[in-house]
């Protein structure tokens, strides 16, 4: 075992080396670039792969505690730590943030420099958000990580793109400051920031009931959940690539993690009282955005509305309030952050070749592109479910958690598993099958770099598919311990 | 009553700035190369970084007070005035037709203006150190006449404006004298302290008030200042915009504090409403601004209107977060001028936003500074503008203001998006053409990288600069009976 001083800190700020080296490099040396941020990032990946060797799962606690004063006015701390929750999220940027730099090795050919350096401060605010227990330096990385997402979106994205990125940055910010409202009375009523410190207070009812409103329109807003979802589709489908990958792999996860951490344990009887709430949200998100995903003609809008159905699932899971469907929910956020984050990695890989995301675009892509075709299938099957892939464990979980809790809801919940299969197959027959369109004759084949990005994606579908057990292992203590205090 | 007494060593930055502004004035006409200015300017203000340091505490004829507050705030004012200075060195060597001595001394003496203003012992005092603040200034915006036919009506529309703040104020200090008999800000909160002439004091308060919104451009009578910002040089609008304003709220802060604290309740249901109109009037306006510098008045109208949020909370930590927020203002918006008297060197027309479309292509590091600096000025993190904000949220949330909090959060969203246009426009529209990169002047670019070099690293670690300043409002709150 290799046991490293301060490894959080590491992990968090690693990419600061890559984003002042590539500061240093001349723009005209593109190549280089690339590669200082492809091993920053990497380099930052193995890391959080030590990370998760090192991480001892019977531990109910915080691991890896790094506690330094930060702002002694305010009491502010800064605080990092891992426990089951977010542990496996941590590589999961890290790898995402390497996946990312692969899949945009060709195609973003403007503005190089600045791209690789959004990318990198991504990583760093997205791991920070992960790692910090102090709530004021989880709302600074929460909300520093606008700045670069703002500016992929905006710079590099589709024709609407300036729309859809001045919509995304006011929803965020707009529901991020009745969090910061939250934050800030939790602080002037027990003096800290500190968030093992606030665990177990109590609060009159009427007060906890707003303060779990305050964070949940912030969380809601993120996840995305029903009626506050209409940022996404637009972010979504006009984001680069590397965009899409980073808003679907990671930044919707930010919602529901922050859900788990903080609404289920500060505020417990809250959770109770709007659990059921929360759950009819979910039923309509899934029901909705999946219905919705049958008319849509683009290929990202789809996936972005499939987004929104899968992340209804992942809070119908957390509020069925039992450990089987809270674990299923973190696994299924880890589950669509892997298949709709190589779905759009999918949907580039056509988009540079052919510049078109209208379905109706293509058809027969299966003869001309079959490499191509069997990647594209194995993550739809992941995405609809289908059992060997990691989307069925997740899926299952949170409907057997539900069941338990509620079977109403999980009889409706369960009819989202048919619409999305509906809809993804319907999607993949009239792109892959039918007669060769125009466009998708002498495509060039798949680069290296597009292999490279999407083979570890496969890997995790199948591992986690096949063999589930290793990663519901790191969350199972410490989900058993956050609801044991629940009721 | 004892004796007044005069040690000269208390002024003595006023005192240097006074004769080097006369030496401008005299000297002028008979020196060819009019860069002898600058440095001098420059010098002058190293020196009294040095002579700030040195000068004793103490009072001056009972009216002017060097102690920690108005010398902490002095040094702020220092800082901010040698960063104008640099900025507009760049700026006259372009616009040479107004690269004369005089320039130098009108900034000057607007200097000695702000630093009596916050020195002040009485109200008089304060008002007269305002005017010597103010009626530099109104020479400087019109002083760009020659390349700016409307710097006349933007100069005028201050004057008037500045003119109308004056007669309110006056008016307050008579009624103060007529009850009090005094114009000491100790004295006037004695009598309050008793429950004396509150009724008339109240008057007299909102008087003065009305006197400083109009200065401070809050909501009712705040149409001056789009005008004159936009009349003015460039270097003129930062120093209007940072440093004027920073002396104006330091002296409000400073009559609050002493003067008229047993009134803070009352003041503030008057400037409750008044602040957050002035937030929301400010971020409203400011989005279909399409100069920049227009824009940036909106939104130095509704900065100013967060700082005042803070003047409701009424105890001396929220004081030093005004001051905190003011003094963050400052730094970021000489840095914005800074650039946009960079951008402006290039083509006159990048003032206005829709013609910036594209910047970021061929000026890569400018577009970048702007983007650290916008984002602070909209108070996202992790810059200063957010640290700075987070902390009047803070002071207001402790004061059960929890509606105002959330009223200010939400215009604060709406007030985020005009900067988020600057940067759309100059980072995600298409150019229409290539533009040559100029020279990086180092007397242009040391002010800008300096400032955002705080933003960064006061929105990381605010402490320093908060606790410094919370330290010296708190000296000065514990030694404030003490006679020096």
């Amino acid at each position: 075992m290799l046991v490293i001083p301060n490894l959080l800190s590491l992990i968090l700020w690693l990419p600061l080396v890559g984003i002042v080296l590539i500061f240093l490099v001349p723009r005209k040396k593109e190549d280089l670039i690339k590669k200082i941020a492809l091993l920053t990032a990497f380099v930052d990946f193995l890391f959080s792969i030590i990370l998760l060797i090192n991480f001892d799962y019977n531990e109910k606690g915080f691991q890896f505690v790094e506690k330094w004063l930060w702002l002694d006015y305010l009491n502010s701390y800064y605080f990092l730590g891992v426990d089951g929750i977010s542990i496996l999220f941590v590589p999961l940027s890290t790898l995402v943030t390497v996946l990312c730099i692969l899949i945009s090795w060709r195609s973003i050919t403007d503005k190089v420099k600045e791209f690789y350096l959004a990318l990198l401060f991504t990583n760093i605010a997205m791991v920070g958000v992960f790692l910090s227990l102090d709530l004021l330096l989880f709302y600074l990385f929460w909300e520093a990580l606008l700045i670069p997402m703002y500016l992929i979106i905006g710079i590099w994205g589709g024709p609407r793109r300036i729309y859809s990125t001045i919509k995304f940055f006011l929803y965020t910010f707009f529901g991020s400051i009745f969090m910061l409202l939250a934050i800030i009375y939790l602080f002037l009523q027990y003096g800290t920031f500190d968030y093992t410190a606030l665990l177990g207070k109590t609060f009159q009812p009427h007060i906890e009931k707003l303060l779990f409103l305050g964070f949940l329109i912030a969380f809601a807003i993120k996840v995305p959940m029903w009626p506050v979802h209409t940022w996404l589709p637009d972010a979504h489908t006009e984001a680069p690539t590397a965009g899409s990958v980073i808003l679907a792999g990671i930044l919707i996860k930010l919602g529901g993690y922050g859900m788990i951490r903080f609404l289920i344990p500060l505020f417990p009887h809250a959770t109770l009282y709007f659990a059921k709430l929360i759950l009819i949200l979910s039923i309509i998100a899934i029901i909705y955005a999946g219905l919705a995903c049958l008319w849509q003609s683009d290929l990202k809008r789809l996936i972005a509305y499939s987004s929104v159905s899968h992340m209804g699932f992942v809070t119908l899971g957390i509020f069925s309030l039992n450990p089987i469907g809270v674990k299923g929910a973190i696994l299924q956020m880890i589950n669509h952050g892997v298949v709709t984050g190589a779905l759009f990695m999918c949907v580039g890989v056509i988009y540079d070749r052919t510049h078109s995301r209208a379905i109706s675009y293509y058809g027969g892509l299966a003869t001309t592109f079959p490499l191509y075709a069997a990647f594209f299938m194995i993550f739809t099957l992941a995405s609809i479910g289908l059992p060997g892939t990691n989307g069925f464990i997740g899926e299952f979980l949170i409907l057997l958690g539900t069941f338990l809790s509620n079977k109403t809801v999980a009889a409706l919940a369960a009819t989202g598993v048919i619409i999305g299969a509906a809809y993804m197959l319907w999607l993949y027959q009239r792109v892959f099958f039918m007669r060769p369109s125009q466009g998708v004759y002498n495509l060039q084949p798949m680069k290296w770099n597009e292999l490279i990005a999407l083979i570890p994606m496969i890997g995790l579908v199948f591992l986690i598919g096949f063999y589930p057990n290793p990663f519901l292992d790191f969350m199972r203590t410490s989900v058993f311990h956050l609801l044991s205090n629940l009721r | 009553m004892f004796a007044l007494n005069f040690k000269f060593s208390v002024i003595a930055l006023e005192l240097l700035f006074l004769i080097a502004g006369i030496f401008f004035f005299l000297i002028d006409k008979f020196i060819r190369n009019k860069n002898y200015a600058f440095y001098l300017t420059f010098f002058i203000i190293i020196l009294c970084f040095g002579f700030l340091l040195f000068t004793p505490f103490g009072d001056f004829a009972r009216a002017y007070q060097r102690d920690f507050y108005s010398a902490t705030i002095q040094l702020f004012l220092l800082i901010g005035a040698l960063l104008v200075v640099l900025i507009s060195y760049a700026f006259l060597q372009e616009f040479k037709a107004l690269n004369y001595g005089e320039f130098y001394a009108l900034f000057l003496f607007s200097l000695i203006g702000s630093f009596i203003m916050v020195a002040s012992q009485d109200l008089l005092t304060l008002y007269l150190g305002m005017e010597l603040m103010s009626i530099p200034v109104y020479f400087l915006i019109a002083s760009s006449f020659v390349y700016n036919r409307n710097s006349i009506e933007g100069s005028l529309k201050y004057f008037i404006a500045g003119a109308i703040a004056s007669a309110l104020i006056i008016l307050g200090l008579a009624l103060v004298y007529y009850s009090v008999g005094l114009l000491s800000l100790k004295e006037i909160f004695v009598q309050l302290a008793q429950g004396l002439k509150k009724r008339e004091l109240l008057l007299a308060l909102l008087l003065i008030l009305a006197g400083f919104s109009i200065k401070l451009s809050l909501v009712p009578f705040h149409m001056w200042a789009p005008d004159a910002y936009q009349a003015s040089p460039l270097p003129v609008t930062a120093f209007l915009a940072g440093i004027v304003k920073f002396a104006l709220i330091s002296a409000f802060i400073k009559i609050m504090m002493i003067g008229f604290s047993p009134l803070r309740i009352e003041l503030g249901t008057f400037l409750l409403p008044i602040s957050l109109l002035t937030i929301l009037i400010g971020s409203l306006l400011a989005i279909k601004q399409d100069n920049i510098v227009r824009m940036l008045a909106y939104s130095s109208i509704a900065h100013v209107g967060y700082a005042s949020l803070g003047i409701l909370s009424g105890d001396y930590l929220g004081y030093g977060f005004i001051i905190f927020y003011m003094l963050v203002y400052l730094f970021t918006t000489i840095g914005v001028f800074g650039l946009l008297i960079y951008l402006s060197r290039l083509k006159r027309e990048y003032l206005e936003i829709p013609s910036m479309a594209g910047v970021s292509k061929s000026l890569p590091l400018v577009s970048f500074l702007v983007l650290i600096l916008f984002f602070s000025l909209a108070g996202v993190p992790p810059t200063a503008g957010f640290m700075a904000k987070f902390y009047i949220f803070i002071t207001l949330l402790k004061g059960n203001l929890i509606w105002v909090a959330i009223l200010s959060l939400l215009f604060s969203v709406i007030g985020a998006y005009p900067y988020l246009r600057v940067i759309k426009v100059i980072y995600m529209d298409s150019p229409p053409y290539e533009v040559e990169r100029g020279e990086y002047a180092v007397s242009l670019f040391a002010p800008i990288i300096l400032s955002v070099l705080v933003v960064i690293l006061w929105g990381i670690y605010p402490k320093p600069a908060v606790d410094f300043i919370q330290r010296t409002l708190y000296l000065y709150m514990s030694m404030l009976l003490f006679h020096f």
